[in-house]
């Protein structure tokens, strides 16, 4: 199941990799620019008392990822009702769905990583721990948007019926806004380990589409 | 192999069948004839667990399809309407794919049928013609090598070679190996070259089912003049007459004999009396009308 995954989106994730890792780049330079024009003091002050996170370009990057990965993955499965070939292997069709869905989950938690690692290493080399760390928790809710996104777009694609796939773009919309809420820095700390939690159960709403997808429904 | 007990189904209001029983023994070829919307397409779905009956149950090898155990599915070959398979895949990743979940997998039946196509390894499928395609679906199939094949109107968007050659390969496969074979087709002359018995729907209800042989050695197209300009009175096992300028044309499982005696004892006077032999195409529209 793997291997299909693998092949159907690799050439996306190449370019979702080069594309989030040149934006990471950017804003480092960005970030270094600042500094060589204002000098480190003036961008630590603005840093620790004007709020500054300085990647704010970043913020809806990870939630788009993640609409397309689902895009990419889903909607050739879906289209000429090619799904029913996965679901006519000789395995349980909610482990196959449960695979594909894990498989995109994994790619894109370990290239959300890869950015937020890149992210830490680079900001250390302008400010402080406490600063780098300020930015990068000012940042985990974005990504776990993008994580967020992935599995919720999945559940509207594999829908089998128009109206309840509407449903599902109206509570799926409701449900991204809440990680952009608040635009204050480390606003969501304490909600953190909520959300990550919500995000992986939400792993259970696509295979509910797929249970349907299974009876026919239309 | 496959019994089908009391389907019923609806989309919405609209009664597709009620209560439709039938059965496909071992080894055999069984092709499901039927005018669009007769529930063609849903008794395939049913077939394949993509769909859940109102009511009754399809049993295959024994097991109710709906919670079927999984594995069971080996056996069971599956030919989506239009012969979709991953399209994003080429010629040898699909092979790789399907050959990791079947023990009996048969690469060289498969590759052997794709030399034939002259594509390379590394084509995509979705770079493929319609014919090409339907060939490597056929060549999927016959390298799982499984006891049941069910296939979706297999002839969609081949042109007649292609048609012949799907036919031509499947039945050669299907026949030296045992097969049990479960099929549509909006082609009913392709049938005609493949399947052993039908089943001919109408619309709620199963028309007949019976060896194709049988059925064109039984039944007869009868052409005669009305002596006298009339309509033609209701009788029984007598299927869609039609009456043009008193030409009458009907089909019947009824010998000549028969039937003239029929008319008679109906007060039918009639001239210029013939039947003839038919060809499946033409016993379809004669048993299920042309509207």
């Amino acid at each position: 199941m793997l291997y299909k995954e693998w092949i159907k989106t690799r050439w996306f994730y190449a370019v979702a990799l080069l594309t989030t890792f040149a934006l990471c780049v950017y804003v480092l330079l960005n970030i270094n620019r600042l500094v060589s024009l204002k000098g480190a003091a003036h961008l630590w002050e603005v840093a620790m008392f004007r709020d500054a996170i300085f990647i704010d370009m970043l913020r809806y990057v990870p939630l788009l990822v993640g609409i397309v990965a689902a895009v990419v993955q889903f909607v050739p499965e879906l289209v000429h009702k090619r799904l029913k070939l996965t679901m006519h292997l000789p395995r349980g069709y909610v482990r196959s769905v449960m695979e594909m869905l894990l498989f995109g989950f994994g790619c894109l938690a370990l290239l959300f990583c890869g950015n937020l690692v890149m992210l830490l290493l680079g900001l250390q080399t302008f400010f402080a721990n406490e600063i780098v760390w300020h930015i990068v928790l000012t940042a985990l809710p974005w990504y776990l948007a993008g994580l967020s996104a992935y599995i919720l777009v999945a559940w509207i694609c594999l829908e089998p019926v128009w109206r309840r796939r509407i449903l599902n773009i109206l509570i799926s919309i409701a449900c991204l806004r809440v990680f952009y809420m608040s635009p204050a820095p480390e606003a969501y700390n304490r909600l953190l380990p909520w959300l990550a939690g919500l995000v992986v159960v939400s792993l259970a709403l696509p295979l509910l589409s797929v249970v349907r997808f299974k009876e026919g429904k239309e | 192999m496959i019994d089908c007990i009391n389907l019923t189904h609806y989309y919405g209001k609209r009664c597709i069948y009620e209560n439709l029983s039938f059965s496909v023994p071992q080894g055999r070829i069984l092709g499901l004839l039927g005018k669009n919307g007769t529930g063609k397409t849903t008794t395939i779905n049913i077939l394949s667990g993509f769909l859940k009956p109102r009511s009754g149950e399809c049993r295959i090898f024994g097991q109710n399809i709906i919670g079927m155990n999984p594995e069971l599915r080996r056996d069971i070959g599956l030919l989506i309407e239009g012969h979709i398979q991953y399209s994003f895949m080429t010629i040898r990743q699909i092979e790789r794919f399907y050959a990791r979940f079947y023990p009996q997998w048969d690469k060289n039946v498969y590759y052997d049928l794709m030399s034939m196509l002259k594509v390379a390894p590394n084509q995509r499928i979705s770079r493929m013609s319609c014919g090409q395609r339907s060939q490597v679906a056929l060549g999927l199939l016959m390298a799982q090598n499984p006891k049941l094949l069910i296939l979706d109107d297999f002839s969609l968007g081949l042109d007649p070679g292609y048609r012949r050659l799907f036919i031509d390969y499947l039945r050669d496969f299907v026949k030296s190996s045992g097969k049990t074979v479960f099929l549509t087709s909006h082609i009913i002359q392709d049938m005609e070259r493949l399947i052993d018995d039908c089943i001919m729907m109408d619309y709620g209800k199963i028309l007949l089912q019976m060896p194709v042989d049988e059925l064109l050695g039984k039944y007869r197209q009868y052409n005669f003049r009305l002596a006298e300009i009339s309509a033609l009175p209701e009788m029984a096992d007598v299927y869609h007459p039609t009456v043009i300028r008193g030409n009458v044309e009907l089909g019947s499982f009824l010998d000549a004999d028969e039937l003239k005696s029929r008319l008679i004892a109906n007060g039918v006077a009639f001239e210029d009396f013939s039947s003839q032999k038919v060809n499946l195409e033409d016993a379809f529209i004669g048993l299920t009308g042309k509207y």
